[in-house]
């Protein structure tokens, strides 16, 4: 008999599971939205049923023999909790404590399907931002730092900070009451004419390159949190309603042309990254050293790339999911630590090839089914075959190997393209993707090449969690990856944890000159990245991708 | 007769809620009713944040609900502390 420690994100949206191992390493994890193809998947069970067998029969676990414990993501229901003031609106906070206590509740109930249990098993609660801290930490890859979560909600409040020393954490402080860094982004999402429920806080980003901060603006929006010893709570007195009247001449109906919203959204986000500012700078006693962000607001790639080597950090360090999603690492790791009494928090290698493998038997039928231009077997010059179709301009889908556990693609279950013909981003965004023409794309460049290419501190950015301004000599090289303001969202990869995509860059490079290509997630707008085979195909066949590669196997449209 | 760390607790409860009230900490007794000081729900949370850090212990969010006077609230937190100790 084995033991796991199934880990569940049962915040009711974004729900993920994780498996990890009788050694305390993650051996799976993987959102249910890819599973299910539906974005966020709110409501759905982490630990849906067919979503569930499937995992457990990729990762070995035998439900006639071994052992699960179940692991939840939160502490306490919300709906339990007293009812606190809170920059959310009523009707979405209401929807989110539902979800979540739904999910909290019913944690680990699949194992009844499956017949591992014969009545529902108590799930084990883990703090929220212990999970977000401790997820992060896992994959970190040094052993002492400051740890910062910052995120909609946790369980007493939106912001905790602690200190890791020999990979034991400790928390420094948590916020309590109203006051939510991740609140504030929504409601800035929503003035922008976006909706944060579709998860388009993105679109504000992207956005904010396109305007300038207005200093009164920002002023106002800094003001709309205060921040007390690192401590973040809304000032008395406030209301959503206030916001929003004050707002609205600088706001954009969902009708409106998007442009309307730069000013605004430059300016949140300059009011965000002083209040980030403030929470490590007052928060910490002796601000400095590494950093680690965790947390859904870890995932604001703008602000992230601008903090190493200022305010005294010299590392910065952000898990591929930093969100709800990754907190199924976290409760699994908390579940085996609690089992493991004494145990600092393990360290994984720092893969984020933690999901689904293509499924080979459906990749060779693609061959015999027909229908397709061409099929060929790529089998050890697939990287050189894929560098030459950019290079000649085309667009493909790739599908190899385990999929990528959070938000970004990275080169696992992403379209690439070549960075240098200025067109290529409204072509991948009219004809592939149907999204804004706006949006950027993200590069890819090996570690090493950084230097030449990026200004900033920051050297490595395995999961594209930082973006960097391009040196401003190399932006007309690269046009389709160099964002409105000059910078890039860069993934770097190695020969040593991404050995494909290195070798692609390297061909690529040979071929152009260019040690640069360009990286965006495998999916069409308003879809999760594709997870099966099918959905990939299916990509293929609906939009104006030239081909796919489905592990060394190569599609190419008629 | 309340313990060392109770009175610890209480006169830190009195200062604390002074804060969010308009009472001062001498006005704020073991008697006083939590519904009846003035203390409104959101800052009542913020009490508890308090405590924690203070005395270095996890603390529920929902816990100050759960008692009807400060002084209840304040054994509670000490029991909550000696037992950590």
């Amino acid at each position: 008999m084995t033991t796991w420690y199934l880990g569940l994100a049962t915040s009711g949206h974004d729900p993920a599971l994780a498996l990890v191992d009788a050694a305390g390493q993650v051996v799976y994890a993987e959102a249910t939205e890819r599973y299910v193809q539906d974005k966020r998947a709110w409501g759905i069970a982490p630990d849906h049923a067919p979503h569930l067998e499937r995992v457990f029969r990729a990762a070995g676990v035998d439900p006639a023999r071994d052992e699960v414990v179940i692991a939840a993501s939160w502490k306490s229901l919300k709906n339990e909790r007293p009812a606190t003031q809170t920059n959310m609106r009523l009707p979405d906070a209401a929807w989110l404590a539902v979800l979540q206590s739904r999910a909290m509740q019913d944690a680990g109930a699949s194992l009844l399907r499956l017949r591992m249990t014969d009545a529902p098993p108590q799930a084990r609660r883990y703090e929220h931002h212990l999970c977000h801290a401790v997820n992060a930490a896992y994959s970190a890859p040094f052993d002492d730092a400051a740890c910062l979560v910052i995120d909609g909600e946790g369980d007493v409040g939106a912001t905790s900070l602690y200190r890791m020393t020999g990979r034991r954490m400790k928390r420094v402080f948590r916020s309590w009451g109203p006051g939510s860094l991740g609140m504030y982004y929504a409601w800035l999402t929503e003035a922008c004419g976006f909706d944060w429920r579709l998860g388009e806080e993105w679109k504000v980003m992207g956005m904010a390159a396109f305007g300038t901060p207005d200093p009164e603006l920002v002023r106002w929006l800094r003001g709309l949190l205060d921040v007390n010893r690192g401590r973040m709570r809304l000032p008395p007195g406030l209301t959503l309603a206030d916001a929003d009247a004050r707002v609205a001449p600088h706001a954009r109906r969902p009708d409106e042309p998007i442009m309307k919203a730069a000013e605004l959204a430059a300016s949140g986000q300059q009011a965000y990254a002083q209040m980030v500012d403030e929470i490590l700078t007052e928060g910490l006693d002796a601000p400095g050293g590494k950093l680690i962000l965790s947390g859904g607001c870890a995932l604001n790639s703008s602000y992230n790339g601008t903090i190493c080597g200022r305010l005294g950090f010299d590392d910065v360090f952000v898990p591929s999911a930093p969100a709800d999603d990754g907190n199924a690492i976290g409760a699994a790791l908390l579940a085996w630590m609690e089992d493991h009494p004494g145990s600092p928090i393990p360290r994984g290698d720092g893969s984020p090839f933690l999901g689904a493998r293509p499924d080979r038997r459906v990749i060779d039928k693609l061959g015999a089914k027909g229908g397709f231009a061409r099929v060929t077997d790529l089998a050890g010059r697939a990287a050189k075959v894929v560098a030459d179709k950019l290079a000649e301009g085309r667009i493909v889908g790739v599908m190899r190997g385990r999929a990528e556990f959070g938000p970004r693609a990275l080169g696992h279950r992403s379209i690439l393209a070549d960075p240098r013909p200025a067109e290529m981003k409204d072509r991948i965004n009219a004809q592939v993707k149907g999204r804004e023409a706006y949006r950027p794309f993200a590069p890819v460049i090996p570690t090493a090449r950084v230097p030449e290419w990026f200004d900033g501190a920051t050297r490595t950015s395995p999961y594209m969690s930082f973006t960097l301004p391009w040196k401003p000599q190399v932006r007309e090289r690269v046009p389709a990856v160099v964002h409105a303001d000059g910078t890039g969202r860069l993934q770097t990869v190695d020969a040593a944890t991404n050995p494909w995509m290195t070798d692609l860059i390297a061909a690529f490079e040979a071929r152009t000159g260019v040690p640069v290509v360009l990286n965006t997630s495998f999916n069409i707008m308003g879809k999760p990245i594709v997870h099966s085979v099918e959905d990939a195909v299916a990509v293929l066949m609906t939009t104006g991708l030239d081909a796919v590669l489905l592990e060394d196997v190569l599609v190419e449209a008629g | 007769m309340d313990s060392e760390t109770s009175n610890a607790v209480m006169d830190f409860l009195k200062t604390s809620i002074s804060h969010y009230t308009e009472l001062t900490a001498d006005q704020i007794t073991r008697d006083s009713q939590l519904t009846e000081i003035g203390l409104q729900s959101v800052d009542a949370v913020l009490v508890c944040g308090n405590v924690e850090e203070r005395f270095e212990i996890e603390i529920d969010p929902s816990e100050i609900f759960e008692h009807e006077t400060v002084g209840s609230f304040a054994r509670a937190v000490a029991g909550m502390v000696d037992a950590k100790a």
